[in-house]
């Protein structure tokens, strides 16, 4: 009974943060800037070089994806400025020009480091409930996905920053004439959201093949993520994760993956039709009715 | 809006120069500059479908390979359990419907329930997934339709169209295709130049402000939506009939993205120029793959984003707005909605 | 021309139809060409270079194998160049990159066939992508060496399928892993043609030879996340897992059950001889991962070859030398043989006298071509990965016949014309 209930409590929680974790940076970017970044994977992609060269070189696992990280935040900065910065407004434009630098990221990597590079093993083994034995690294990204929720809400809600971020996205202008530095404010949420692809791909880094095509591996889930979250990363992203991380885990154990991913698919095609605003625009509208009643 | 405009502009006659292009091609060419060429048209009906959601009614859709395959895979499920070379054509017919009823359900789903701008673009992608995911696993023998097996990733053997027992091929298969296309092109610039066709570019600006002239907003968002579909499904018809062959990874994620990417660099704005850079970027990103095929997809992807970044209305609608501005000395081209700049909707809600 | 194969188990009129069928749509058409195409070829072909062409994927998701295959081409071309060329003529490279896309795969088989005018093909990586250019082959009445393992049945009289068949793999390899381990398996395949076909293959000998498959799960090609089919085979807890698994993205199966602290004796088909798993992967995550291939650079040594070097001297970058890398070379060479035997290039002859029976020493020992089935007689070798990612050679099966399409599927090419893929 329990090894079954723990079996499911895991399978879970590893759904979940998948989901999470791959659709954070995209979520944040989307939802602040209304930019669809369709080099998130490619960005995802990075994160995951960097740790690896790093973490290969003696660097130690939890530094090198934190390094890894950054490098992606930085990247992300400098394509902000040079790219998307001029094309606000345009959102089919902005889809275009992100496919574009996905496209350059992963086909270049693969002249600059061939088809594939030696990865890293997860960390901390495994353990056993039952006659089961599961890893570790599991559980951490779990506990890393959590803790990442709480970072984000404290950083969007309790900081200068996050208040000045969160003006920008209700009125610009309005943000602007008050003296809110929009276009750097935008610079900082792709850098951030950037930031947020490559601390995942530097997490996944350990589980998965290291190949120049990485990203893709993660894009379908970080996209349906979104699409059911909606524009608030902050509470939609979370939810969907979960709610998806349910159907995942439990058509995966009963009927296997590819039932799992067929579920998942169709579930969003269901969700757009009936929340096309995905869960945030639902918990937007059950937030914004008792205020009309009062 | 409309306007009264001469005939005589730089969209008119660089058609006229394609046309001639396309018809002395094959005589200057060899066996698979011709079958090449052929196989371009057909992919370039995929982008033509695009450009009249896209450009003409502000829908964008990321999966209008799935109408594609849709209409490729249902003329092999009739054309193998049905056979004679007349039946190639009903099949033809019987895709091209397929693509279109599917279409038509999709978009009353989307457009009935709200679903509008980028949601839409993600819905339709979600779908073409789930098909590739889907025909992918029917490599087995219990998925068989009546005398055609779909067999799953290996891809589904086609006949071919054809006018007697001669299955097309060569010169007569070119033209067919090339008929096709210009017709189908043909049409779509007709619609578009009609009520119903400035009611799409209306509504493409402003929806609420269309609907309260009176139009019927979400009824033709559906009605150019399923028309589309039919377009689309012909090119997945022609594409699986010149090859003999059609797999699930002609609706993946690389074949739904690259008629966006093409539409985007020529212009989505104009039938005319999403026609002329679909062939031309084809063409080039075959010459890339053989020549530097390391480098083809970066120098492509270059490409794209310098095209988006510094001639965001697409090369070939810019050229033809500085010939008009230039030489034939027309005020600001004569492409509806080029005059404004458009500002697109954004997804934030 | 429906080739997709309906078995065994199509009943006459079946048959008959599909005969219908396969003449009334595309061969008709490649008559109607043929007397232009004759004329081209007559004037190009006992002239000028040999030209070899080469179709692969030098770029996209499966280029960590199609980098290899297209070393092999380079060493195979120059070397024949520096023994005399084919004929005495010059023999030229034609290659064209397919970068993993099975449209692309049509598009430059056209060119390669009708434009360069190629004497013979040499391409393809995946099943997906030689059925996609296997109607242009017919139609073309080209010849076409498909250099790879796969999962066996096609009987085409344009197609020299060199690389290893379950006939090679699995036939051998089943009773011997489970002496070794025990008679419950379990099965986890991707979720396509090769991976039903060879699971079913699978099924069929651990079935002969008295064993029993406990699960099986089949898993889409872009899942790269498996933690709920690990759950799902510790708890059944087989004696050998078969894994038949494919591409880049499954590949993430092995750290995760890795890490996931899951042992089980593995069996394939297909991982570490071609993409090298075990030295993209820290071990242990391969250990005691069996596999029956023709050749793998480990095997070098043993097998008396310079094999490895020599591709290096041609691609010093090349991280590995795998078993479609030696097919390959092997293919390239049989098809040079071929053409000499026949004193031309002219395709008719060459198929002659490829049908005739050629043998060639390659770097993973002596193979023929079975002239029923166009099939290779290969030496078979089961090796295994150990903790440290060794790899170690268990057993060596020596000229190993691909004998079932044509003993149970009564393919017999030069008397029987066909183009099917038949199913077990």
């Amino acid at each position: 009974m329990f090894d079954g209930l723990f079996n499911w409590f895991y399978q879970f929680q590893v759904s979940f943060s998948f989901l999470l974790l791959s659709a954070i940076g995209l979520a944040v970017i989307f939802g602040m800037m209304g930019v669809i970044n369709l080099a998130h994977g490619e960005f995802m992609m990075l994160g995951a070089y960097a740790t690896t060269f790093l973490a290969v070189k003696g660097v130690p696992l939890a530094l090198a994806i934190l390094i890894g990280a950054l490098a992606v935040g930085v990247f992300g900065a400098v394509i902000e400025m040079l790219v998307i910065r001029r094309l606000y407004g345009r959102l089919l434009d902005s889809v275009a020009a992100t496919w574009a630098i996905g496209l350059i990221l992963s086909q270049g990597m693969l002249i600059l480091t061939g088809p594939s590079i030696q990865g890293v093993s997860s960390p901390f083994g495994s353990f056993s409930v039952g006659a089961i034995s599961y890893s570790w690294y599991r559980i951490v990204l779990g506990v890393v996905s959590l803790l990442l929720i709480a970072g984000l809400y404290i950083l969007f809600m309790k900081t200068e920053f996050g208040l000045r971020a969160r003006a920008t996205i209700q009125n610009q202008p309005i943000a602007r004439s008050l003296g809110v530095d929009t276009a750097r404010m935008y610079t900082l949420t792709f850098a951030l959201g950037s930031a947020l692809a490559g601390l995942a791909g530097g997490l996944f880094a350990p589980t998965a093949t290291i190949v120049p095509f990485f990203g893709t591996n993660y894009t379908v889930e970080a996209f349906v993520t979104v699409i059911v979250g909606g524009a608030n990363a902050l509470v939609g992203t979370p939810l969907a994760a979960a709610s998806l991380g349910v159907i995942n885990a439990a058509l995966g154990t009963k009927y296997g993956l590819y039932i799992a991913r067929v579920g998942l698919l169709l579930t969003t095609i269901v969700i757009i039709r009936v929340l096309p605003t995905g869960i945030s625009g639902l918990v937007e509208r059950w937030r914004m009715r008792p205020a009309r009643q009062r | 809006m409309p306007r009264r405009t001469s005939w005589l502009s730089a969209e008119n006659i660089a058609f006229v120069i394609f046309l001639i292009f396309m018809i002395v091609y094959p005589f200057r060419t060899d066996d698979f500059g011709i079958l090449n060429a052929a196989y371009f048209a057909a992919l370039t009906l995929l982008a033509l479908s695009l450009s009249m959601i896209w450009g003409k009614a502000g829908i964008l859709s990321f999966g209008q390979t799935a109408f594609f395959g849709i209409g490729g895979y249902l003329y092999g499920i009739y054309t193998l359990n049905v056979l004679g070379s007349a039946q190639t054509w009903v099949g033809l017919a019987v895709g091209m419907l397929a693509g279109g009823i599917v279409a038509a359900i999709l978009g009353w789903f989307m457009f009935y329930g709200g679903v509008n701008d980028v949601f839409v673009g993600l819905t339709t992608l979600a779908l073409t997934l789930v098909l590739q995911t889907f025909m992918a696993q029917t490599a087995g023998p219990e998925w068989t339709v009546g005398e055609a097996r779909l067999n799953g990733y290996n891809g589904m053997y086609i006949p071919q169209l054809s006018f007697g027992e001669m299955p097309l091929y060569g010169r007569p298969l070119y033209f067919v295709y090339l008929a096709i296309l210009i017709g189908v092109y043909l049409l779509l610039r007709w619609l578009s130049s009609t009520r119903w066709g400035y009611g799409l570019l209306a509504l493409q600006e402003n929806r609420p402000r269309t609907e309260s002239f009176g139009y019927n907003v979400r009824l033709m968002q559906v009605q150019v939506f399923a028309l589309a579909g039919v377009v689309a499904a012909l090119s997945g018809v022609l594409y699986a009939s010149w090859g003999g062959y059609i797999d699930p990874s002609s609706m993946g994620l690389t074949a739904a993205i690259t008629p966006v990417i093409y539409v985007a660099i020529g212009g989505r704005r104009s039938l005319t120029a999403s026609m002329i850079s679909s062939m031309i970027l084809l063409k080039l990103s075959q010459l890339l793959a053989s020549s530097a095929p390391e480098y083809a997809l970066v120098i492509f992807g270059l490409l794209a984003l310098l095209a988006v970044l510094f001639v965001p209305e697409g090369f070939v609608v810019a050229l033809f707005n500085l010939i008009d501005r230039h030489l034939l000395n027309r005020g600001g081209g004569n492409l509806p909605g080029m005059t404004a700049p458009v500002e697109e909707v954004t997804a934030n809600g | 021309m429906d080739t997709n194969g309906f078995g065994q188990s199509a009943v006459a009129a079946k048959v008959s139809r599909r005969q219908l069928v396969k003449t009334s749509a595309l061969t008709a058409g490649a008559m109607a060409l043929a007397s232009k195409i004759d004329v081209n070829y007559a004037l190009a072909q006992d002239e000028g270079p040999v030209k070899i062409g080469w179709l692969g994927d030098r770029t996209g998701d499966f280029s960590l194998v199609g980098v290899q295959k297209y070393a092999a081409a380079e060493l195979a071309v120059k070397e024949l160049n520096e023994k005399g060329g084919i004929l005495g003529r010059e023999v030229q490279l034609v290659a064209e990159d397919a970068q993993s896309d099975n449209r692309r795969y049509q598009e430059m088989a056209r060119k390669l066939l009708l434009q360069d005018k190629i004497d013979v093909l040499h391409a393809c990586f995946t099943s997906a992508g030689r059925e996609a250019i296997r109607p242009i082959i017919d139609q073309n009445k080209a010849i076409f060496f498909y250099n790879n393992q796969y999962e066996g049945g096609v009987c085409d009289n344009y197609v020299f399928p060199t690389g290893c068949v379950p006939d090679h793999q699995v036939v051998p390899f089943m009773p011997a892993v489970m002496d070794k381990f025990g008679k419950r398996v379990y099965t986890i395949a991707a979720d396509y043609n090769f991976g039903q076909l060879t699971a079913a293959w699978c099924k069929k000998f651990v079935e002969a030879n008295g064993g029993e498959v406990i699960g099986e799960e089949f898993i889409p090609l872009d899942v790269s996340q498996f933690s709920t089919t690990i759950t799902n085979i510790q708890n059944a807890a087989p004696d050998i897992l078969i894994v038949l698994l494919v591409g880049i993205k499954q590949s993430s199966f092995y750290e995760q059950k890795n890490s996931a602290g899951m042992q089980v004796p593995m069996a394939t088909t297909v991982n570490m001889g071609q993409a090298y798993e075990h030295k993209r992967f820290p071990a242990p995550a391969l250990s005691n991962m069996y596999v029956t291939v023709n050749f793998m650079e480990e095997l070098a040594e043993g097998l008396g070859t310079d094999f490895p070097e020599r591709v290096r001297s041609v691609a010093p970058d090349l991280e590995y030398v795998g078993m479609e890398c030696a097919a390959e070379y092997e293919g390239i060479n049989m098809y040079a043989l071929g053409a000499e035997k026949a004193g031309t290039t002219e395709k008719d002859a060459v198929r002659k006298a490829l049908e005739s029976g050629i043998s060639f020493e390659g770097p993973g020992g002596t193979v023929s071509i079975d002239p029923a089935t166009h099939h290779t007689v290969r030496n078979i070798y089961m090796v295994h990965a150990d903790e440290n990612h060794n790899i170690v050679l268990d057993e060596t099966f020596e000229a190993v016949r691909p004998d079932w399409l044509s003993a149970d599927m009564g393919c017999d090419l030069p008397n029987k014309p066909d183009n099917t893929q038949y199913e077990p």
